[in-house]
Order: structure tokens, then sequence, then C-alpha cells
């Protein structure tokens, strides 16, 4: 095997002989010398490594593609199709009249979207010049939100624009790629103060309420508060879908409609604007609140407390300096004192209790004599009144609010009795309304005092529940629906605050027509000659009952003398009652008012529920009311 | 040149490789699709895919024009030129995507690397030729010393990829040429050694965390567990028929990265499915085996050892490529033979197959 076959030599064609040979020794085939073997152990390694490519490959081909096929079929289909939530309008509120209370504003902002920005720093000094925002606090914004977005998102710069810098900017924003104004939904409270309470707001969803309804996503507006809260789900509505199409850019390819969205329901109130208005305006911003029912359907003209917020400090994402404000300062501006702040009712509260003596079977005409105190063992009881009224019945007793008829009368009939009436009558226990957080009050009883303070009942407390001293606390709006219990023929209504709500009766006062016509009447003589005088009409039917509930033990000056309202420290002051009723052309309405720590019943609280039937009624002519000073 | 010669070609490697290099060059048609919002564009990869193979086609008959012996003697000063080019590389060199890997010669890029490989196999099978008997420690290191200039070369490029292929192929050819028991129990126990040398070592940050981000690819979902993670669900959302032709979504909609180079045969996965796959591994198997049976018939130790430097060439690529695309090996910078896109690539592995079939025309050659 030394010669062998050198056909595929390629000709050279050289010219130095010298090269020739060097050129030729490289060249040269060589030859091996001895008879090749081939090696066996290398062939089978080659085999054993084709077998084991095959095997390893298809067992993982089958594993990826034929056992978590399905898995990755999915994952892929997840990857191209996202879902895109449509929003859905929250319905309306309005009042009675059809005037918007609760209304979706367009929001305008201004976005920015680096990939399609040329220059930004000088971009983010145009947006500094169109909003007076220094160019720092731009840019401060800038470089906390442009990581959580992709350079094709866009990022929010300026919101809730007002519509001269809108003109401004639109007519100026061609020059400036990467700028583009974005509309979104907010909610408005036109009203502001005046339905501040009964609304509530809106406000940005947190996690727990995410946790606990699946509808719910990052960003959504959800009721904190009021009837935003209670009516959530009927505002709300309902999302609806897209399906996007988009590549791993997240660049959008195609949409389909999945699911229409629906839009929340719109809600009527039965409540009033400008009863709301003369109601906020009445209170002249001391702690308070009205609230204004009709009888017969339960349902609620007014409600309002004072002082009242800006709701729509709120539904913007309130600041922390505002919210400091409202929620540290003494007033406690966010309660709404008709439904949850429960007060010892004073004087208003013998409505309950001469109801309670009638049903019990004490003769209206039985007469107790006043002689402005009573004794008890070593206590002594005051009446009111510190000369004493002389001989009262129970109509006397009610219309000049006499204290020693009901602590006699209550010490008969027993704390038992006075108790389980109490709270038939819907005390105790709240009345229903579609608003959160309602108050229940209390209604003392022996079990109650047992457990509470592990001490017996003593006569001397039944002496203080009998004229709404104690333990005794109701809620304003408690007093309106027995007023109106009264009026109705004895259903205890649930108030409603919708207009097409229906008529919830709640419970039945356990009290006959005749004891009902009796307190009804005695609320009409007080009205026309009594402590009620402040709201007496000539061209209404008019009744009322005052109270004024003292907030700490009845403090007497050193000289025996009952101290001033303005000689009191603010939370030391009586809180003012009067519960009325009115009736003019077929229209009947029960007007309760309280002001807090606002003094004497008829003096505070009168005048308030007077500029109320004015609005009612209209303002009556020529007709001078004395104010007087009766409790 | 003799006629007869063609009659000795190996026509199941040559068919094999052809349909492979067609079946390559449509699913780079499809690879190169992307979905926009007015339609489907095609970006013209499949197009200079054809135009290099037919240069690499070029370049494989003008292999198969001289009797493959002679490719011996150039063994030396061919891996000399390579080694002075990658010391070019390291001096002047465009730096793409942070690594320094191509030269220009003006009109055209070149990637000395992949050259490399060619070099190293064509002198080790020189050396290992000269030896009739399995190799002994001296020999061992000798075959050893040749790749430590251009693999130190490579890596500092760095080209890990390259450097560990031309390990690979290395070792492949020490295996099949037989080294002395005690030597290979030995490698063997010093085996973790190396690796853990490497680990601390010779590797860049992003190779280190590339292993770690293969181990858990949860770590990492926006880098490298991105490309791991979107290259198993194209390829398993396949599952048994694909999707079809051009319909793969993971690719179209660009989830799935370097679809037309590294991962181009997980969009092959994802359009054609199980079956489709299996049809490729049988190929990819057929076409080894073709290469083995040259190595079979080769009637000089040179040749026989030239078709393994071969066989390991593709085998290790084959092997590490689709294991990558699947998730059996880490996310390593490696081609798959006639199926990624690639210039220098197709080139060479023409080359490649040029010498085999240059070893399988000329087997009878000898005692004519």
């Amino acid at each position: 095997m030394t010669s062998h076959n050198d056909s595929a030599l390629p000709s050279l064609n050289l010219e130095k002989p010298q090269c020739k040979r060097v050129l030729h020794s490289w060249l040269k085939i060589q030859v091996e010398k001895e008879c090749y073997q081939q090696p066996h152990n290398g062939l089978i390694l080659m085999q054993i490594l084709i077998g084991i490519l095959f095997f390893v490959l298809v067992t993982r081909l089958w594993y990826l593609q034929i056992q978590c096929g399905e898995e990755f079929s999915r994952l892929s289909r997840e990857n191209r199709l996202r879902q895109e939530r449509i929003f859905a309008l929250r319905g309306r509120i309005m009042d009675r009249a059809d005037k918007i209370l609760a209304d979706n504003r367009a929001d305008f902002g201004l976005s920015l979207v680096r990939e399609d920005c040329r220059d930004i720093p000088a971009t983010l000094t145009q947006i500094s010049v169109w909003s007076g925002i220094p160019v720092s606090q731009i840019w401060k914004k800038y470089q906390q939100d442009h990581f959580k977005a992709k350079s094709f998102e866009p990022i929010l710069m300026l919101a809730d624009i007002s519509f001269d810098l809108l003109s401004r900017i639109e007519s100026e924003i061609y020059a400036w790629p990467g700028l583009k104004i974005v509309v979104r939904t907010k909610r408005s409270y036109p009203q502001k103060y005046i339905f501040a309470h009964v609304l509530g707001y809106v406000a940005e969803v947190n996690e727990k309420e995410m946790a606990e309804d699946a509808a719910l996503a990052m960003g959504d507006l959800v009721g904190k508060a009021g009837l935003e809260l209670e009516l959530e789900k009927q505002l709300r509505g309902q999302k609806g879908l897209y399906d996007v199409e988009v590549d791993a850019h997240t660049h959008t390819l195609d949409k389909f409609l999945k699911k229409e969205p629906r839009n929340g329901n719109e809600i009527r109130l039965a409540l009033d604007l400008s009863l709301q208005q003369t109601a906020l305006e009445a209170l002249s911003g001391e702690a308070g609140c009205v609230v204004v029912m009709e009888p017969d359907s339960g349902k609620l003209r007014a409600l309002v407390t004072s002082p009242a917020y800006d709701n729509n400090l709120f539904a913007a994402g309130i600041s922390k300096r505002d919210w400091d404000a409202l929620s540290t300062n003494n007033r406690f501006t966010l309660q709404d004192r008709s439904i949850q702040s429960a007060y010892p009712p004073g004087s208003v509260w013998k409505l309950v209790m001469a109801a309670l003596f009638l049903e019990h079977g004490i003769s209206p005409g039985e007469s107790v004599f006043c002689p402005g105190q009573v004794k008890l063992g070593k206590q002594i009881f005051h009446c009111w009144k510190h000369g004493g009224h002389g001989a009262v019945n129970m109509e006397n007793a009610l219309v000049a609010s006499c204290d020693v008829y009901f602590y006699l009368m209550a010490a008969k009939i027993g704390i038992d009795k006075i108790e389980n009436f109490a709270k038939a009558s819907g005390f105790g226990r709240p009345t229903g309304i579609s608003l959160p957080h309602e108050r229940s009050g209390l209604v003392p009883s022996r079990v109650w005092k047992r457990h509470r303070f592990g001490k017996p009942w003593v006569r001397g407390e039944t002496y203080n529940i009998s004229i709404g001293q104690g333990y005794t606390l109701v809620t304003p709006i408690q007093i309106a629906v027995y007023v109106s219990a009264l009026l109705n023929g004895g259903d205890l209504l649930k108030p409603q605050l919708v207009e097409d709500g229906e008529r919830v009766v709640m419970g039945r006062l356990p009290a006959s027509a005749h004891t009902k016509n009796f307190v009804v009447n005695a609320m009409r003589k007080t009205a026309s000659s009594g402590t009620a005088r402040m709201v007496a009409r000539k061209d209404a039917d008019m009744g009322g009952k005052t109270g004024t509930a003292q907030v700490v033990k009845l403090k007497m000056s050193a000289g025996d003398r009952r101290l001033r309202t303005s000689e009191m420290e603010y939370a030391q002051r009586d809180h003012a009652w009067i519960a009325t009723w009115g009736a003019k052309n077929g229209k009947t309405y029960v007007v309760i008012v309280m002001v807090e720590h606002g003094g004497g019943g008829s003096s505070v609280a009168g005048p308030v529920a007077r500029k109320i039937y004015d609005r009612l009624f209209g303002v009556e002519k020529n007709l001078t009311v004395k104010a007087t000073q009766a409790q | 040149m003799d006629t007869r010669l063609f009659s000795y070609i190996n026509w199941s490697l040559l068919v094999s490789m052809l349909l492979l290099f067609l079946i390559g060059a449509g699913n780079l048609y499809s690879a190169s699709g992307t979905r926009l919002d007015s339609g489907m564009s095609f970006s013209s990869f499949y197009q200079r895919q054809l135009v290099w193979g037919i240069c690499g086609l070029g370049c494989m008959l003008a292999v198969m024009s001289f009797d493959y012996r002679r490719l011996s003697n150039l063994a030396w000063p061919f891996f000399l030129v390579v080694l002075a080019l990658l010391l070019l590389l390291t001096m002047t060199g465009k730096t793409i995507y942070g690594a320094n890997r191509w030269l220009s010669l003006g009109f055209m890029s070149i990637q000395p690397s992949e050259i490399a490989k060619l070099a190293v196999i064509l002198l080790t099978a020189r050396i290992l030729a000269r030896k009739a008997s399995s190799l002994g420690w001296k020999d061992f290191f000798t075959t050893l010393a040749i790749a430590v200039f251009p693999c130190v070369l490579i890596v500092i490029q760095p080209d890990l990829g390259t450097t560990l292929m031309i390990l690979l192929i290395l070792t492949g050819m020490i295996l099949f040429h037989g080294l002395h028991g005690y030597v290979f129990k030995i490698c063997l126990l010093f085996a973790p050694c190396a690796a853990s040398f490497m680990w601390f070592v010779g590797m860049h940050n992003y190779q280190r965390q590339r292993i770690l981000t293969f181990l858990n690819p949860g770590n990492d979902l926006r880098g490298t567990g991105y490309h791991i993670l979107q290259s198993r669900i194209a390829v398993g959302s396949g599952q048994l028929w694909g999707k079809g032709f051009t319909e793969g979504t993971q690719s179209q909609l660009r989830f799935l990265p370097e679809r037309h180079s590294d991962f181009a045969v997980a969009v092959f996965g994802e359009e054609w499915g199980f079956i489709g796959c299996l049809a490729l591994i049988i190929l990819f198997c057929f076409f080894l085996l073709a290469i083995f049976s040259t190595a079979l018939q080769a009637k000089d130790r040179f040749g026989s050892l030239l078709v393994a430097g071969v066989f390991f060439y593709f085998f290790w690529q084959i092997f590490i490529n689709i294991g990558m695309v699947i998730g059996l090996i880490p996310v390593v910078g490696i081609p798959l033979p006639f199926i990624s896109y690639g210039g220098s690539a197709m080139v060479l592995n023409f080359t490649m197959i040029g010498m085999v079939l240059n070893v399988s025309m000329r087997r009878f050659m000898f005692f004519r």
C-alpha cells in the first residue's frame, strides 16, 4: 500500500522549483503504514450516544407536549390573551325632585408615554409651565412612577385638569409627542356638605374589600360610608370585559367584546334638597341634627347632621391634612348624629312615659301635687321648675313638662314595665334605616344593670328614667319613628331614604288609639300653649314636645341658682331637643331637632324646627312669636 | 476526477443533510413571521439562509474535490492562522451583545471561533492518527494542550458556548480513539474538581446566573427564566399535532426570544407538535448514523478520526441545543445545525459534511 492513485491531486503551476518542493511536501498524502483497525470501543460509544440522544429527547418531548401539553396550551393562551375591564358607570343619586346629588364626572389628566417622547426633560419642563407646579416636583413624580410603567404605558403626570388649562394644553399638545390627555371617571357630589352624611363617599378599594368581593380589582372605587356603602351593590353595576390579543410587548393586536358592561342603577332619594339646605342652615354650624319624616309612609324628607364635611374630598382621595382635620376635631364631624349617636332624650321621653301610663291604667285625670321637688330617702329629686307646678294631671304634666308627676307615676309602674314598653316602642334597637353603623341606643333594665355594674336596680333610677335622664339613650331617628307611630295609627316604620322604597313596618306601637290620641292632643296643646310654643302656627295643625337633656348632674352655682348655658363648659352643656309634628293641606310631617350641648330645647332646638316648618308650609305673615324661655 | 468516486458517496448522509437544511429554511420562514395589526410580516431570514446554504454547498464541493488526506498536511498551518485571527480579534473587533466575536473583513464579518472548531478537529485527527494504541498520560496531555490556546482566546471574548463545544469535541475524539483504562478512571475522578474550578474561576457572573436560573426558572421570570419558560410553553403548547405551519402564537407574537437562532427548534415544536419533533429527531439520528457509518468504513485512522470529530461536532450541538430548548440543559448559546439561522455556522456545517463525504468517497482508494 505504498503506492496509491493520486487522481485528486490538483494540477499545480509553480515556477520556482524550491517552492514546489516545499509545497509538495505539504500536499503529499501521508499514508499510514500499518493496516488500520477501527477502534471498537469508539464505535460503540457513538452508537450509544445516538441512542441516548434519541431516548432522552423523545422522552422529554413526550413529557412536555403530551403529558403537560394542555397546561402549556393554557399558558400559551394566557400569554396572548389579556382581559381588559370595561368600567361600568356608577349609578347616579338624585333627590326627590331629580336634582343630582352624586354624579360621575370626567376627570381629565395628562399622561406621558416614554417611548413616544423625544425629549423627556423638556417635556417635563413644559408640563411644569402649563400646570404651574415646580419642575423639581414633576421630576420627582416622574422618577417615582416611571419604574412601574413599561416604556409604552402611560404615566399619569397631572390629574383633575381644569377646563381652562385643558383647552390651553389641547391647543399646544401637538408639539409634544408622548403627551396624551386621558379621561377617567370620578365621583362628584355637587351638593357637598348638604348630603355628606347621608351619601357618604367612595374611595379606592382596599385589600380587605377585594378579598371579600371577587368582582373588585385594584383601583376600583367603592362606597365607604353612607348610602354609597349601603347601596353599593345597586350603584356599582357590572364591569364588562374585553379579550385583548397582545404580543410579547403588550401591543394590542385585536379586541373582542366578551361581556357588555352594565351600568349601576340610578337611585332617587326621598330627601328634598331645599329642605336639607334649610335644615343645615338652620343648625348654623351647631353640632346637631334634623330629621324630617312623613309619618304615614316613613319617607325621610330631610336627614341632616351638622357640622358637615365635603365628601368630594374623599372621592378625590383625601389628603392627610384634610383627614386629620376631620377625624381629630372634637365635634366628630364624620359622625352622622341622627343615627350614629345616642343621647339622653330629656323631656321628649315623657311622650313615651305618658303612653305607658295610659296603657297601664293610670287615669289621665289623676293628679299629683308638685312642690318643686320630691324626696326619696336622703336624695332630693328636683322638678325643673323651682317653685313647683302645684296640682297637675297627665295633660298638664305633659304640657308644662312637670318632672315630679313623672317621678311618682313611674315609681308606681316600675322599671320592668317601662323597659318592656320602651322596647316595644322601638327603642333600644336600630330602626332599620338603610345606612351603615346605626346605633341602638339603650333602654336600661334590672338585668342590664346587674350585668353592667353588678348592682341591683334602685328606685331613684326609675325616677331618672321617667324624665329621660339616667341611663336612657335614644337616637333622633328613633324619636322620629315613635312620633310617626303616634300619628299613623301605631306602625313603627323603617325610615325610608329611597323615594320608591316600600313601606316597611318594623313593629307595632303597643298603645290603643285612645292613648295615641291623648298624647297627640297633649303635643298639640304643648305647641299652642306649652313649652313648644316656638313652633305654633295659625295656618297649620301643630304639636310638639321639647326636651333639655342634662349631660352632667344638675349644677347649682353658689347662690343656689342654675348656671346659664353660656356659663358652662361646652361638653357639660345640655342637649336641646324638640320633637314636633305639623299638618297642613293633608300633608303631615314629623320634625325632630336635636342640638348637641345646645342648651334649652325650646330656645335652641325650637327655632330650628320653626325654620323647617316655614320651608314646608311657607312663612307665616305678620305673626310675632314670643320666644319664651320656658324649659 | 474519477467518476467512480460518486458511486461511493454516502448518499444517505447527503440526503438527510439536505432534508434538514430544507426543513430549517422552511421553519425559518415561519419563525421570521411577526403578526402585526395589519397582518403578517415576514423578514428575509429564510432567503439569506438559502443563500448561505448555497455558499455552504460550494464549500462542501470544494472540500470533496481533493483527497482528504491532504488535510492532514494543512492541519498545522491552518491551526496557526486561526490562532493568529483569534489574537487579532482580542485586539480589534466589534463588540456585539457584550461579546467580542466578530472580525470585520470590510465586506463581511467572520467569526474566527467557528473556524477554530474545524482547526481543532483537523489537528487533533492528525495528532491522534500517529498513535496506534490507546492514549497514555503523555499523549493525553499533548492532545489537550492543542486545545488550550484557542480555548483561552475564545473564552476571553467571552464565548463559553464555543469553548465548551471545542472541549467536548476534543473529549469525544479522545474517547473515540481510546484511552488507557487508568487514565480514563483518574479523569473521571478529576471531573468534579474541574467543574468546580470552572464555576468559581472560569465563568462570568451572567453564565453562573444562567445555570442557577436553569435550576430554578421562577427566580428570574423577566430575564433568562423568561426564555426558558417561554420556550417550554412554545414546545409544550404544540401538543400532539402542533398548531400548524406559521400558526405558532408564541413565535409570531414575539413571546419566544431568539426564535430564528438558538430557539428555532421551539418554533418547530410549537407548529408541528410531538409528531413533527419525533420525525425531526429521527431524521437527526439517521443523519448521525450516516456519519457513524462513514467512520466505520474509513480505511485509515486519520479519516476515521476526522469523521468522528465531525460526528461529535454535530452530536453535541444537536443534544445541547434541543436539550436547552426543552429545558434539560442550561441556556448556552449553541445553535442547532441546519435549523438555526447563522451564516458562518451554515458554511461550516456544509464544510464538515463535505469532509465526511470525502472520506466516504475515497474509502476504496487504498487497495485498488
